[in-house]
């Protein structure tokens, strides 16, 4: 999926995470983290959005994740649902994440 | 606190109560209610207003939350909402004013600090990208093969209209420097539009070498980086709010593109400007930043019949319709452009001086005082 838009998706709430996707200026793809609990978690979260992201066939863009101690499977829902609003998908292809 | 808290988005002009609320709790929190708020979040517990957090446009303001109900959740859930209802309205790139003391609650929340103003306030943007990218954009296009020890300028103007005045500072500083930065500030609040500001400028200053010219941004002159508001202490808006953009000027435009001087026309009649050039030479010489320091230069402007040129006359001139005399004010393009499009949109009794629409016009009005 290619991200054409700025999108939004999650809160900041305690165990949640606000994700944010938007086209990026260059053209790779740019990840940045910050997280309650960088020091233990930084590298699998970094690591759960990649993934998340390569999945979904995001390959350009920048992606902020501001994280609140959210689990793996929440990063993974934030993650799909704001590149699925940046993309503008119609539609969802459900088994890309199963 | 229940659990029935009720976050909604109100708009400040429909609603006599949700108003009367909002004030008093921002004066509980000892903040004052700002008038040009399109939009606030609020959130009611059990029918009492306990937060709120006003948008005007991609700026958030009136962040206030009930003394009795801080150190929960309700923040963060606040900041998520207005985040949220920013881009539905179509901003993404946020920015907010803080007392610096508060500065580590709001990096909790999303937002990195730009430039502060010691024991007064911070300017916060939403993204930890936002000035880097920008600055390495700016990076990209400095020139090659200058000297270490170049002397390379920097010129802000808002061109409201181009005049033979600001060809005549853009010409001397180009002529002292070895390679010149020109930008044109890029809020689109002034009565010429951003587009034409932009294309006359471009005309003007062709053949001119060495010069860069560079389209402005939210991080210059701008309404995020010219705050008509802050605290309740008066006294100090005049003073932060130049602060703030000159100190992103000497720690991150400056620093990306090697400038090492600014150039600024002085206005003799004008204390507003008096007291901005100062300020220029105070952040961006003076100890308040740990940046290289930026050496102002002010030039006097140049005169036509004994009067210092200034595009403020130029609007003035162009209500009472006597185009014979902005011709002698402004090169060729910018007559003909005012002649055809813009004669007619002046409003001949506008009690704004700048002819706008009614629009808040804080940036514009700021940056004609301050000669830019």
């Amino acid at each position: 999926m290619k991200i054409v838009k700025e999108a939004l998706a999650g809160t900041l709430e305690s165990s949640d995470l606000l994700v944010k996707v938007s086209p990026g200026s260059g053209t790779g793809l740019e990840v940045v983290i910050s997280s309650e609990v960088m020091q233990q978690f930084g590298l699998q979260i970094d690591r759960v959005v990649r993934d998340t992201l390569a999945r979904l066939g995001v390959t350009a863009g920048l992606v902020v994740v501001e994280d609140k101690g959210a689990l793996d499977c929440a990063i993974q829902a934030r993650v799909q649902t704001a590149v699925m609003r940046g993309a503008e998908a119609q539609t969802i292809d459900w088994s890309a994440l199963s | 606190m229940t659990d029935e808290l009720d976050f909604y988005a109100v708009d400040p002009a429909t609603s006599a109560r949700e108003r009367r609320d909002i004030r008093a709790l921002l004066g509980r929190c000892g903040l004052d209610y700002e008038e040009h708020i399109q939009v606030f979040v609020v959130c009611r517990d059990a029918g009492r207003l306990v937060a709120c957090a006003g948008l005007e446009s991609n700026i958030v303001k009136c962040c206030a939350i009930d003394p009795d109900l801080r150190g929960g959740s309700l923040s963060l859930t606040l900041l998520s909402e207005v985040v949220h209802l920013a881009y539905e309205r179509g901003h993404s790139h946020l920015f907010l004013y803080t007392r610096p003391e508060n500065v580590s609650f709001f990096q909790g929340c999303g937002f990195y600090a730009l430039a502060e103003v010691p024991g007064y306030v911070t300017l916060m943007e939403n993204t930890p990208v936002g000035i880097r990218a920008y600055c390495d954009r700016l990076r990209a296009q400095r020139p090659r093969g200058l000297r270490p020890d170049a002397r390379i300028g920097g010129v802000v103007i808002n061109a409201n209209p181009f005049t033979l005045g600001h060809q005549y500072l853009v010409k001397l500083a180009a002529a002292q420097c070895d390679w010149l930065h020109l930008f044109v500030v890029s809020e689109d609040v002034s009565f010429v539009s951003y587009r034409d500001r932009f294309a006359l400028v471009e005309q003007g200053v062709r053949g001119i070498e060495r010069l860069t010219l560079h389209h402005g941004s939210q991080y210059m002159v701008s309404r995020a980086t010219f705050p008509d508001y802050f605290f309740k202490e008066k006294g100090v808006v005049g003073d932060c709010c130049t602060a703030i953009d000159l100190l992103l000027f000497r720690n991150h435009i400056a620093p990306a593109l090697g400038i090492t001087h600014r150039f600024v026309g002085t206005e003799p009649f004008c204390e507003t400007t008096r007291k901005y050039n100062a300020d220029m030479k105070f952040w961006l010489q003076g100890a308040g930043s740990t940046a290289p320091a930026v050496t102002v230069i002010e030039e006097a402007r140049t005169r036509s019949g004994g009067t210092p040129i200034s595009a403020s006359e130029v609007r003035r001139l162009l209500r009472s319709r006597d185009l014979d005399r902005i011709r002698a004010l402004v090169p060729a393009p910018t007559f003909e452009l005012l002649r055809e499009k813009y004669l007619s949109k002046i409003l001949p009794f506008a009690p704004d001086p700048l002819g706008h629409g009614g629009e808040p016009d804080a940036p514009a009005r700021r940056a004609v005082a301050a000669g830019i």
